[in-house]
């Protein structure tokens, strides 16, 4: 449903994307990652055409952003962080306004939106009187006009409450059961992209250094808590053979290393054996696990065993 | 269909924000003004100085219709010409820094368009308020002198001296309220085009005031004299040429050949900036 391919970018000599490909697939929620300064805003600037890449291109449901920017973006609704308003107008003119522009304003979609997102009885109000949260509606209302097949959403819930949040994340997945809609997902909050995302998009230093489900993320290296004695000897043990000893009582296997024989050959090597459990890690963890390294190493998470 | 619609919406960002309608407000004012001074003995004396020296009744031509010559012809180069650059600086870069732009350079429109529309609504309000200056000066000069009296018409730097009945000079008028318009929408594009750069707003309409009155002052270096007609503002000043005793149909056409070439060249320009501008958060 979208894709990017070979994207390279620049500003004023510094690089901001470098060879980035990504796929997102019809009705998948995906999660774009990555520091500040890492290429998301600016992958996001790219499959909206906001942005002209050095090289690569964009598709959206197969058009390119790139040589048909109105044909690929007919077909995208997109939310910003803060996202910017005529304060001075009201939420059904600025709805009219920003419809108009891709071709038509149904004003009986439109009204269905509106009650969708909850802001019936603010829409004629100005919106300059908005709070944060009902902003965040009336931008999520104008990105449904006229009907998207493609979400692009950039750190929606950004400055949101707890219960902001949670009612935009069921909403987004309501969208996605009732009418199968694709989103690229942008956040910070990677407890939301976790409960949200399908698939995620790990970018850093405008590198790809992951693309792929949070499982088979969580497959790639699998950690552990181990409790070996002497700890001195074990750590030198696991390291020569090739296991990541991330702290002290913690390693992380490389997917094709089988935990048994690890263990037996601990044992074999004389070493105590009183604990070793698989630990479920969360986003945040597998996240910062691969950003924390240098991105040339990327990909490869672990190295395989010699 | 969708060009007109969306020209509306474009209509209703320019006119629900109250900068656009300082000017309204200042050039009220400034015909009240204008009008009181008309009032005083003094300037009454002055002007029948002028009048009866060119061999005209000053009764019959101290008249509404040129107390609105006097408000249009002077007041809208140095006052008026602030506020379509105010306008026509912030309708880009306004959006662009307040972050408007997002939303819409994410629908499924061209830059051209967005640009061709925006251009259009400035080019729609720098005429109008041209022709509301001209309305209201009429309606409040009526109020203040009657409907009675003819137009007369001294302008010594374009060389233009005429005298014209009521219903004649009231035509006259009309013609060159829209002749102003149109030569005023000059100095939007300088305007426009700099909006279209990455800069302040405020910055946008500095600059093409600041060139505006570059312009004029040069103009009036006598070493400049024979190269009045590459002027912009000597351009802006030919729709005087309305007012002519017989019209100079061929002078006028000229001018605004150079003045839609010259307006053409700056949306291009401005256009091509645009063009190549990446936005980003």
């Amino acid at each position: 449903m979208l894709s990017v391919t070979g994207l390279y970018k620049s500003f004023g000599g510094k690089p901001a994307l470098q060879d980035v490909s990504f796929k997102v697939e019809p009705g998948e929620i995906h999660g774009l990652l990555g520091h500040n300064g890492a290429g998301k805003s600016t992958s996001l600037g790219i499959i909206l055409g906001m942005v002209e890449p050095d090289r690569g291109e964009a598709l959206i449901g197969g058009v390119s952003v790139q040589k048909d920017h109105a044909g690929a973006l007919r077909q995208v609704g997109a939310i910003f962080e803060s996202p910017a308003f005529y304060e001075y107008l009201s939420g059904w003119e600025n709805l009219r306004i920003l419809a108009s522009y891709s071709g038509r304003f149904d004003e009986k979609e439109a009204r269905h939106v509106v009650a969708q997102v909850g802001l019936t009885t603010r829409i004629r109000s100005k919106v300059g009187s908005y709070s944060h949260g009902m902003r965040q509606r009336l931008a999520l209302a104008q990105a449904l006009l006229p009907e998207p097949k493609v979400l692009l959403l950039d750190e929606p819930t950004d400055g949101l409450d707890p219960e902001g949040i949670k009612w935009f994340r069921d909403f987004i997945l309501g969208l996605r059961k009732e009418r199968g809609i694709t989103v690229l997902f942008n956040s910070h909050l990677l407890a939301e992209v976790e409960q949200m995302c399908d698939r995620v998009t790990i970018l850093q230093e405008g590198r790809l250094v992951y693309e792929g489900t949070l499982q088979s993320l969580r497959d790639e290296a699998p950690v552990y808590e181990v409790a070996l004695e002497p700890w001195n000897d074990a750590r030198t043990f696991l390291e020569l053979n090739g296991v990541k000893v991330l702290s002290p009582g913690k390693i992380a296997l490389p997917a094709e290393l089988d935990p048994a024989i690890i263990v037996a050959a601990l044992v074999g090597s004389g070493i105590r054996v009183s604990a070793f459990a698989p630990v479920r890690r969360s986003l945040e963890d597998l996240y910062l696990e691969i950003t924390s390294k240098p991105s040339k190493e990327q990909a490869l998470p672990f190295l395989p065993l010699p | 269909m969708n060009f007109l619609i969306q020209l509306l919406g474009e209509l209703r960002k320019l006119f629900g924000r109250r900068r656009t309608y300082m000017g309204y407000v200042v050039f009220l004012v400034m015909e009240a003004i204008i009008l009181t001074v008309f009032k005083l003995p003094a300037s009454q004396r002055s002007m029948r100085e002028l009048i009866e020296r060119n061999g005209l009744g000053f009764t019959e031509y101290y008249s509404s219709l040129t107390v609105t010559y006097w408000i249009m012809g002077f007041s809208m180069f140095l006052l008026g010409s602030i506020y379509f650059a105010l306008v026509a600086g912030d309708i880009v870069a306004k959006e662009s820094e307040d972050g408007n732009l997002r939303l819409v350079l994410a629908r499924p429109v061209s830059r051209l368009r967005i640009l061709l529309l925006k251009y259009s609504a400035v080019s729609l309000y720098t005429v109008s308020f041209v022709i509301f200056v001209g309305i209201t000066g009429y309606a409040m000069a009526v109020m203040a002198l009657g409907w009675d009296g003819g137009l007369f018409i001294w302008n010594f730097k374009m060389k233009v001296f005429s005298a014209f009945p009521r219903d004649e000079g009231f035509a006259r008028i009309a013609m060159s309220s829209i002749g102003i318009g149109l030569s005023m929408i000059t100095l939007s594009s300088i305007a426009f085009m700099f909006s279209c750069f990455k800069m302040k707003p405020a910055a946008a309409t500095i600059v093409a005031l600041s060139i505006l009155f570059v312009d004029m002052v040069l103009q009036e270096f006598p070493f400049f004299k024979p190269y009045e007609q590459y002027f912009i503002t000597w351009r802006m000043s030919n729709w005087v040429y309305l007012l002519e005793n017989n019209i100079s149909w061929a002078k006028l056409a000229g001018s605004y050949a150079f003045l839609f070439g010259l307006n053409a060249t700056l949306f291009l320009i401005g256009y091509t900036v645009f063009r190549l501008r990446d936005f980003k958060t």
